[in-house]
């Protein structure tokens, strides 16, 4: 079922995993909970590598979901009162429908294109929720004092690894099946995936689908751990880039590569806060990207996929000697 | 012989009369402009099952834009197109390749970033997503396409980049062969090969007809690799059927040699 290589990938997932278990034993509250944003941009990342970086369709749009997804149950808990185990899988739901009505005649759409049809119901997004029924959305100072899941930040920082943790090892055994074969080929070249007796536009919906529903997941848990939610926060172009840079730095379609920028980028940019305090600190992460970038265009996860392979090779050698 | 002068046009009655047998593959009146443009202008022809039939025409004259109307890549302005007698109008690209209509690229549209195995893998693959998801790859069947033309073994391993022009041809075949197809359509097989390469391509080809029953339908421009690979050719020029015949008659066929003038045949 699953392509060459899977045992020795779990492998890596397996540390990672016990890693990541152990990190609150001698890990500050305050670096926990950087971890636990790290694990939501991770989810963000994912959701959008399960789309962009599979298919090549780039969705500047992921904001977009994730807002759908967070004011659903916002506007679920905030003004009915309802139980966030209702609310949370119904901003799921909504999620999956409401992108993809709204994505659906964009993925007709190839190129630079998507990507700007994609931005632009963001933008839409965000005008849209401060001015149609602010009474209701909060308008642009949003909504506060939602109800959280779990308190604390070490019972976040599982809740929000588990979560992460699961769909990033779901999405990388899906994307090691044929079917993620598929989905990788239309990114290629669409035109010869057709030619080879594939619906892609049944592909391209299933990509989607799947993606919004991470991405409807990921968004209303997160706004549940800040508390709060408002539209600046969400539909805005550098959590967007964020978003974006923690995939492409980290190798786009890999799944794990994504996860590695979230984290990356996370770090780095709590790393930079004492030294530069500003929004300055965005120009540094550019030009780091940038350099990485340059050096391996194939992100983090191939630089240390190479690593790897280079300590097995020498140890090997060594051995055979 | 006529075919042709018998019925050009819309009689679909003569199609099927009975001492001609059902064609396997068969396009009536297609025609296609592209703004001002006739790219193809009413265009009949048919295969017959088991049959190979040569494409030939001077650049631009409009075949590529055939294939692309006979597999759906792009919709005709007018005509039809019917598979084994019926009418597959109305299927779409990755249909008409299921109900066994399968063409390869002028210019060859690899995966980059898939092994030659992978390749085959995609032109293997189930249209179900359950069947996709479930099912893993048949190893076995896979390296016994890719050695079918000769890219068995080690070479599979291979990607894109690592292939010559050649060989990036041989895994646009391979990668259509996966798909299991009844009738195939190879638009310009042999362009930007070496002699031996050419040689290597026809060989494949000709062996596989040996041995397999796939219909075939061949566009080039090598006239003389074609030769050997096909029982009848329909010349095409400024998108119309100009004639069709043997391989034989149609070269000695004045209007033709002209059409080619200083682009092929006569240099022989
Ligand atoms: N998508 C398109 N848009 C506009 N014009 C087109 C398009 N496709 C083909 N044409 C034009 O239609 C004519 C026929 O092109 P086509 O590619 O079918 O020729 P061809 O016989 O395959 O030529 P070649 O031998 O160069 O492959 C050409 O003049 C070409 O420029
Ligand atoms: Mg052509």
């Amino acid at each position: 079922m699953f392509a060459k290589g899977t045992n020795k990938g779990f492998l890596g997932w397996m540390i990672f995993g016990i890693a990541m278990l152990a990190l609150p034993l001698f890990a500050s509250s305050a670096t926990v909970r950087i971890f636990v944003f790290a694990n939501y941009i991770a989810i963000f990342a994912i959701s959008w590598d399960v789309l962009s970086g599979r298919t090549g369709y780039i969705s500047f749009g992921h904001p977009f979901l994730i807002g759908i997804g967070g004011y659903t149950t916002a506007l679920l808990t905030h003004h009915l009162d309802m139980p966030l185990y209702i609310t949370i899988p119904a901003a799921v739901l909504v999620t999956m429908i409401a992108g993809t009505l709204f994505f659906l005649p964009a993925l007709r759409i190839r190129g630079t294109y998507f990507a700007l049809v994609t931005l632009a119901f963001m933008e839409l997004m965000y005008g849209l929720v401060q001015v149609v029924a602010p009474d209701i959305t909060g308008g642009t100072r949003g909504l506060t004092g939602l109800p959280s899941i779990v308190t604390g930040a070490v019972s976040n920082y599982y809740l929000s690894f588990g979560v992460m943790f699961t769909l990033g090892l779901a999405m990388w055994l899906l994307i090691r099946t044929r079917l993620g074969t598929a989905l990788g080929s239309i990114g290629m070249n669409e035109e010869a995936v057709r030619a080879c007796g594939l619906n892609t536009t049944k592909l391209k919906l299933f990509a989607f689908t799947l993606s919004a529903m991470i991405a409807g997941l990921g968004g209303a848990m997160y706004i549940h751990y800040l508390g709060s939610i408002a539209p600046r926060g969400l539909f805005d172009v550098s959590f967007l880039f964020t978003i974006l840079v923690a995939c492409l730095l980290g190798g786009a379609g890999t799944i794990t590569g994504p996860i590695m920028g979230a984290f990356f980028l996370t770090l780095l940019l709590e790393f930079l806060r004492p030294y530069i305090p500003g929004s300055e600190r965005y120009l540094i992460y550019g030009v780091a990207t940038l350099v990485l970038y340059v050096l391996q265009p194939r992100g983090i996860h191939r630089l240390i996929q190479i690593t790897v392979n280079w300590f097995v090779e020498g140890f090997m050698r060594r051995k055979s000697t | 012989m006529s075919y042709f002068t018998e019925n050009k046009g819309f009689d679909t009655l003569s199609a099927t009369s009975e001492n001609r047998p059902q064609p396997m593959l068969e396009a009536r009146g297609l025609t296609k402009s592209f703004g001002g443009l006739m790219a193809t202008k009413n265009v009949s022809l048919h295969v017959n099952p088991g049959e190979s039939l040569g494409i030939i025409g001077p650049n631009g004259a409009g075949k590529t834009t055939l294939l692309n109307l006979l597999t759906k890549e792009i919709t005709p302005d007018q005509g039809s197109v019917f598979l084994n007698g019926n009418c597959i109008d109305r299927l779409s690209i990755h249909k008409r390749v299921l109900a066994g209509l399968a063409r390869t690229y002028q210019v060859p549209r690899p995966f980059h970033d898939l092994t030659i195995q992978e390749h085959i893998r995609v032109g293997m693959m189930p249209d179900g997503l359950f069947d996709m998801l479930l099912h893993g790859a048949d190893d076995e069947k896979e390296l016994k396409i890719a050695e079918s033309v000769g890219l068995g073994g080690e070479r599979a391993q291979q990607y894109p980049y690592e292939l010559a022009m050649g060989d990036l041809r041989r895994l646009e075949l391979v990668r259509t062969l996966a798909t299991e197809p009844s009738i195939l359509l190879l638009d310009e097989v042999f362009a930007g090969l070496t002699v031996k390469e050419i040689d290597q391509i026809s060989e494949l080809l000709t062996n596989r007809r040996a041995t397999h029953s796939t219909t075939y339908m061949i566009v080039s421009h090598d006239l003389k690799a074609l030769e050997p690979l096909v029982d009848r050719v329909v010349v095409i020029n400024f998108g119309e059927v100009m004639t069709e015949g043997t391989f034989r008659e149609v070269v000695a066929d004045t209007d033709v040699q002209n059409a080619y003038l200083g682009t092929g045949w006569e240099q022989e």
